[in-house]
């Protein structure tokens, strides 16, 4: 600029002059002007230099960015997960992949299908070739691939196969706890059991991503189904159930009912598979309802452990012969009465606390109407629509009533609990424990403990004696109705047990439908040689597990109740 | 004067554009990787959820429990192999600090030699005793 105007400068003729001079200083205020523009340029770049460089340096975060928060996207799960009491998975969902074709893609069916039934030899390969032949622009091959399914079919590389994404309901421990978890539809909706129950709980969007935590613990699960399982077989009985509980919250640990089924697939089981024997079937259970007789007995004052009954020969009332399956016949104190599992004492010692205390007493323990417990497949109880006294007599040792086991659980539960009903539940949330309506007091409750002791120490129940863990339990046996009378043949046999009995935790009870006596039990196939041995296994199995430490008993704990028993 | 306040101008007027230019390209790139960075963890998240019902299915305890019977040979413990309190068991006895020199001579020469084996595998063996 300044070369220019000097050259300009030099060569201008002095006539000019004036005019130049006139024309110069316009320039040079124009200039001038032009170097306001200019610094103003230079201030606005330096302020934007000094700025780039502060926002370039500067470790924190400026407060006022740009709303450009970058999100993972959230992970697709169409319904919640079902976990264990420990975390472990029982239900997950899954997107899986499905394959279709479009066979108008296709120009050589029979190699495509050759080649397609190489990689998934599962599909057959007629059908796969019938289809592909079609007509049609859409045809379904195989729903729900593993991942490792569909990397081999894309390497096919046949552009007509295509893939669908899929929401997959995914059981991976098949077969255990079935009964209870239940099972999803294809369309992911809950069918059965839990998944059934909280249906709107675990298909809701907003709720998906945060799992449903059962109170079952899958360990003790299936220490309870492989026992079941055995002796089932053992036994050739036609079903099972069994059931573990905590005592003092009334989750449910484990829920057993066999024949079983895979909810992976639930299709395939047939009706009797499905049904839940635990909480849906209803059994009379036998003498393990002596437990409630003794317990409403002792606690209404009438009857104490000093009283005693004659049982030295069948009780007669109207048409019915009231037996005892293990008789002593002899007179026999109350202890003894329940630990030799004496029907004839206990009807007398019902006769005495009457009709009407005897049903006030099971209706407290919820065992005549359905239980509470977040199943849908709830059976309700049956008992006499006349409850008269050969009713209460019958009643008192477990026949002409049924409850599913699940009632009678949660009724024994209550008994050595120091006496509070707990709802039995299968979510396990301590925000839920309740306290429990109070059925029998403490001293009561501590009675009923010495007495299944003893059954099990001295009586019926020996079997189930698992060393070192002080078990208490009553067994039960009980012949099956049938149509005009009871099958003497036909037998449910069961057993429920509570351990320790110093400080009572677990109750498991386990129970066997129609088995059969073998060589070992020389042929008896009563509660107390079937169903006991699978409670005492099953303790010993879980009870390591549960944190119950074996120890030698305090015999002094029994020692008075032990004195009033006769062997 | 003018001309160095041109100059001036012109320089910054380019480096503030440049430098613009490279701070716009850096956050482009960190955007880019922090959204790389999402996809992978969205993809992770994913993969985990299956590889949980895996890892639920492969220890299933039926499937534990055969597997112990074929290889390990437990069994539920007994009531007296279980205690409540660690603190039941004694510590080993401490014997005589002996030197690593002494130990070795306590071992039999020919116990030191290895052996001349004809397949690899028994010497593996002696080498992790």
């Amino acid at each position: 600029m300044n070369a220019f105007s000097t050259t300009v400068g030099a060569e201008i003729s002095p006539a000019l002059g004036a005019v130049a001079g006139r024309k110069a200083g316009g320039i040079a205020l124009a200039r001038n002007r032009l170097i306001f523009a200019v610094l103003f340029f230079c201030a606005a770049f330096l302020v934007m230099a000094a700025r780039t460089v502060e926002l370039g340096l500067s470790a924190e975060g400026p407060k006022f960015t740009a709303q450009k928060i970058i999100t993972v996207p959230p992970v697709h799960i169409a319904r919640a997960d079902i976990l264990d009491r420990n975390g472990e998975i029982l239900a997950t969902s899954l997107e899986t992949a499905s394959l279709f074709a479009n066979p108008q893609k296709i120009k050589d069916p029979a190699e495509a299908a050759r080649k397609l039934v190489g990689v998934l030899p599962e599909l057959s390969y007629a059908d796969v070739k019938a289809k592909l032949s079609s007509n049609k622009k859409f045809e379904w091959l195989k729903r729900k691939l593993s991942p490792r399914q569909k990397w081999a079919v894309n390497a096919l590389g046949i552009p007509a196969f295509e893939f669908q994404n899929e929401d997959e309901r995914l059981y991976p421990h098949g077969r255990l706890a079935a009964h209870a978890i239940g099972y999803a539809g294809m369309d992911n909706k809950g069918l059965g059991g839990l998944e059934n129950f909280f249906d709107a709980r675990l298909s809701d969007p907003r709720r998906v991503s945060s799992a449903l935590e059962l109170s079952l613990d899958i360990r003790v699960q299936y220490a309870l189904a492989d026992e079941l399982e055995a002796a089932m077989r053992a036994y050739q009985a036609k079903g099972a159930a069994g059931l573990v509980m905590d005592v003092n919250t009334g989750e449910v640990l484990a829920m057993v009912s066999l024949p079983d089924f895979d909810p992976n697939a639930p299709q395939a089981a047939g009706g009797s598979a499905m049904f839940n024997r635990a909480t849906l079937g209803v059994y009379e259970l036998g003498s393990t309802f002596k437990t409630f007789t003794f317990a409403a007995a002792l606690e209404s004052g009438l009857v104490s452990f000093d009283d005693g009954y004659d049982a030295s020969e069948p009780l007669k009332i109207s048409r019915f012969t009231i037996r005892d399956d293990h008789p002593k016949n002899r007179y026999l104190t109350v202890p003894e009465v329940f630990t030799y599992s004496s029907n004839i004492g206990t009807a007398q010692m019902a006769l005495e606390i009457g009709t009407e205390r005897q049903q006030d007493f099971l209706n407290d323990l919820g065992l005549l109407r359905p239980a509470t417990i977040e199943l849908t497949e709830v059976g309700t109880p049956l008992y006499p629509q006349s409850w008269r006294k050969v009713s209460t007599m019958t009643v008192s040792y477990g026949h002409g009533i049924a409850v599913s086991p699940l009632q009678l659980v949660s009724g024994i539960s209550s008994m050595v609990n120091g006496g509070r009903l707990l709802p039995a539940t299968l979510i396990h949330n301590s925000e839920n424990w309740k306290q429990g309506k109070k059925i029998i007091s403490a001293g009561t409750s501590r009675k009923i403990r010495q007495l299944l002791r003893m059954a099990v120490s001295k009586g019926t129940g020996g079997r189930a004696d698992a060393l070192g863990y002080r078990v208490g339990g009553k067994t039960g046996t009980a012949e099956k109705a049938v149509a005009g009378g009871y099958d003497t043949k036909a037998l449910i046999s069961s057993f429920v047990g509570v351990y320790p009995m110093d400080d009572p935790q677990y109750a498991v009870f386990a129970l066997l439908d129609e088995p059969k006596g073998t060589k070992e039990t020389f042929g008896f196939a009563a509660g107390g040689w079937v169903a006991a041995p699978v409670v005492r296994n099953v303790i010993l199995r879980t009870a390591p597990l549960l944190g119950v430490a074996p120890k030698k008993e305090d015999s002094g704990l029994y020692k008075n109740v032990a004195l009033m028993i006769e062997e | 004067m003018r001309k160095i306040v041109t100059c001036l101008a012109a320089v910054t007027a380019i480096g503030a554009g440049a430098g613009v230019l490279l701070l716009k390209n850096t956050v482009q790139e960190r955007t880019d990787e922090i959204k790389e960075i999402a996809r992978q963890i969205h993809r992770d998240e994913e993969a985990i959820r299956v590889l949980e019902a895996e890892w639920a299915f492969v220890t299933a305890p039926g499937l534990l429990q055969e597997h112990s019977v074929q290889f390990l040979a437990l069994m539920p413990p007994r009531a007296k192999q279980t205690l409540e309190d660690p603190v039941a068991i004694p510590f080993r006895p401490k014997g005589i600090d002996v030197e690593q020199e002494d130990a070795m001579s306590v071992i039999l020469p020919a116990a030191t030699k290895p052996k001349p084996s004809k397949s690899e595998k028994p010497k593996q063996k002696r080498d992790s005793l």
